[in-house]
């Protein structure tokens, strides 16, 4: 019987070999056909925040007025890469099994590993706006935070949250496709509900709270400290963020093994 | 089990689900615990067989028997609803030939990618790949994406795959039918030099090629086995009950014309 809690990273690195493999696929067959090819991995999440940085130069919003206007476009753009990652896996899962029903039907296709390389793709594209970023601020503010080598202790909870979001709506989507209609039209409101714009310590008082049950808003709060404003988040914070987000993981994970077999006869 | 055997199948049952409306399938899953909200249809009933290790088994049934669903199990694409399937060794399923691969990406790379899905380490595919692709005999088109491929090549690189993985246990559902003469003949040669060290299961309508190529057929009639045994005495028995079906439904027709 293999341990409740070590058995999702188990089957990982049993399909380890497999998992590099279409992660490799994936990466490099996205600009494959395509002349500049990995130039447009950076020229996207470069033209981005550009542009947000002049327009919030131009025409300050409410929100940032007393804050450095590079800190600010920082701030925004760190949010927005963690909230691009959750917004691009929330999207797809859904449809992710339907697209590779005839791997899962007729071949030996261990279907758990795709959250993983979904997963890992999205990652790695966050992790080319973050270089940009970085790159931006040395840039913009000839600095950067020593702060940031602490960024992957960070990042490594938000995988295990996304790798449980995306197992969970993956099954879900199985079913029905309702479920990916949803997803899309919720994912661009839930950005409001999120500090991405904006700091969860400028909401009314009675708002934060409900506004830090959300994860991906508290690992936003979480990767700015550490790449912005130099300091450490609280250890509350990221203890219950880790926490929550393993939670969330070994429940996608259960969720997606129990309905396993029947979703093969579903689809 | 005992250690002798590669496959054993102890009553193994499948029964699918059967939804009146497409959404009662995310009720089901919701809402499972508290209500059924399917019919169940047995594909499979209480199939019970063992498979030493070396052995070459045939299955054989009509077209709905139960034969592909059967292999599914086996292969772990699918659990059984009733008993239980133990397998030992690794499994190289060719089930539909070149279904799971990317058209975008060449031959090289789904090879990769193939290889990985069952089971062979990076170094280990890689070290093959020409092997590969000189069993496939696709020549330069190894290197170009697939969606350029012939289904026939398709087919050819896919089977090339499977047999390169090294596997213990071969089972093959109706693959040879792709291609043309000279490949499946080629295929044939495989699977019967195959058959001196490893063990096969074979699904094929090919009776005289079944007969020539196995030990023991297993003959699944609606979802249950029917007879298990020497092929030569199966074998015969199974064409005469098709041909009795056929007639009897030829007779129904000529007779009353309810079955048309």
């Amino acid at each position: 019987m293999p341990n409740i809690l070590t058995e999702p990273f188990e089957r990982a690195w049993h399909h380890r070999e497999l998992i590099r493999a279409v992660v490799r696929r994936e990466l490099t067959s996205r600009f494959r056909d395509s002349f500049l090819g990995w130039i447009w991995a950076i020229f996207a999440p470069l033209a981005m925040l550009l542009v947000y940085t002049t327009i919030f130069t131009i025409a300050t919003p409410a929100v940032a007025s007393g804050v450095p206007i590079y800190d600010y476009a920082a701030a925004s753009f760190c949010g927005l890469i963690l909230f691009n990652v959750f917004a691009e896996l929330a999207a797809r899962s859904p449809t992710l099994l339907h697209e590779h029903v005839h791997f899962i039907k007729k071949s030996i296709f261990p279907a758990e590993t795709i959250a993983w390389t979904s997963t890992i793709r999205a990652i790695v594209y966050g992790a080319i706006s973050f270089a940009t970023l970085l790159a931006v601020r040395l840039f913009t503010v000839h600095y950067v935070s020593w702060t940031v080598i602490f960024v992957p202790f960070i990042i490594l909870p938000f995988m295990l949250l996304m790798l449980g979001t995306v197992w969970f709506l993956m099954a879900l989507g199985a079913f029905t496709r309702d479920v990916a209609h949803l997803m899309v039209s919720i994912v661009p409101l839930l950005m409001f509900a999120t500090p991405v714009f904006f700091q969860v310590e400028q909401l009314p008082a009675g708002l934060q709270p409900w506004i830090k049950l959300n994860l991906v808003g508290d690992y936003i709060a979480m990767l700015r400290d550490l790449v912005i404003y130099e300091r450490f988040p609280s250890p509350w914070m990221y203890l219950g963020c880790f926490v929550a987000s393993y939670a969330v993981f070994l429940f996608g994970y259960r969720f997606f093994k129990e309905y396993k077999s029947v979703i093969v006869d579903v689809l | 089990m005992s250690s002798e055997s590669a496959i054993s199948c102890r009553n193994a049952g499948k029964a699918f689900q059967l939804y009146l409306h497409r959404n009662d399938q995310l009720m089901q899953a919701l809402f499972g615990w508290a209500k059924t909200f399917y019919k169940k249809h047995w594909v499979l009933k209480d199939i019970t067989f063992e498979i030493k290790k070396g052995e070459c088994v045939g299955i054989i049934g009509r077209n709905g028997a139960g034969k592909t669903t059967l292999l599914q199990i086996l292969c772990g694409i699918t659990k059984p609803t009733t008993g239980s399937v133990d397998i030992d060794g690794r499994i190289a399923p060719i089930l539909a030939l070149g279904s799971g691969f990317d058209g975008a990406l060449t031959g090289r790379e789904n090879a990769i990618i193939g290889g990985a899905i069952l089971g062979l380490k990076r170094k280990e595919i890689v070290a093959k790949l020409d092997q590969i692709a000189d069993f496939a005999e696709i020549g330069m088109f190894f290197d170009q994406p697939m969606k350029l491929y012939s289904s026939g090549m398709v087919a050819r690189l896919a089977f090339a795959i499977c047999a390169h993985v090294d596997a213990d246990i071969l089972i093959v559902d109706e693959a040879l039918s792709v291609g043309d003469e000279a490949f499946a003949q080629k295929c044939e040669n495989f699977i019967a030099e195959f058959a001196k060290r490893g063990t096969i299961l074979v699904v094929s309508h090919g009776l005289d090629y079944l007969r020539t190529l196995c030990d023991r057929v297993i003959w699944i009639d609606a979802g249950v086995v029917r007879e298990v045994g020497d092929p030569d005495v199966i074998i015969p028995a199974y064409k005469a009950a098709v041909r009795k079906d056929d007639e009897d439904e030829a007779n129904a027709v000529i007779g009353g014309g309810q079955a048309a």
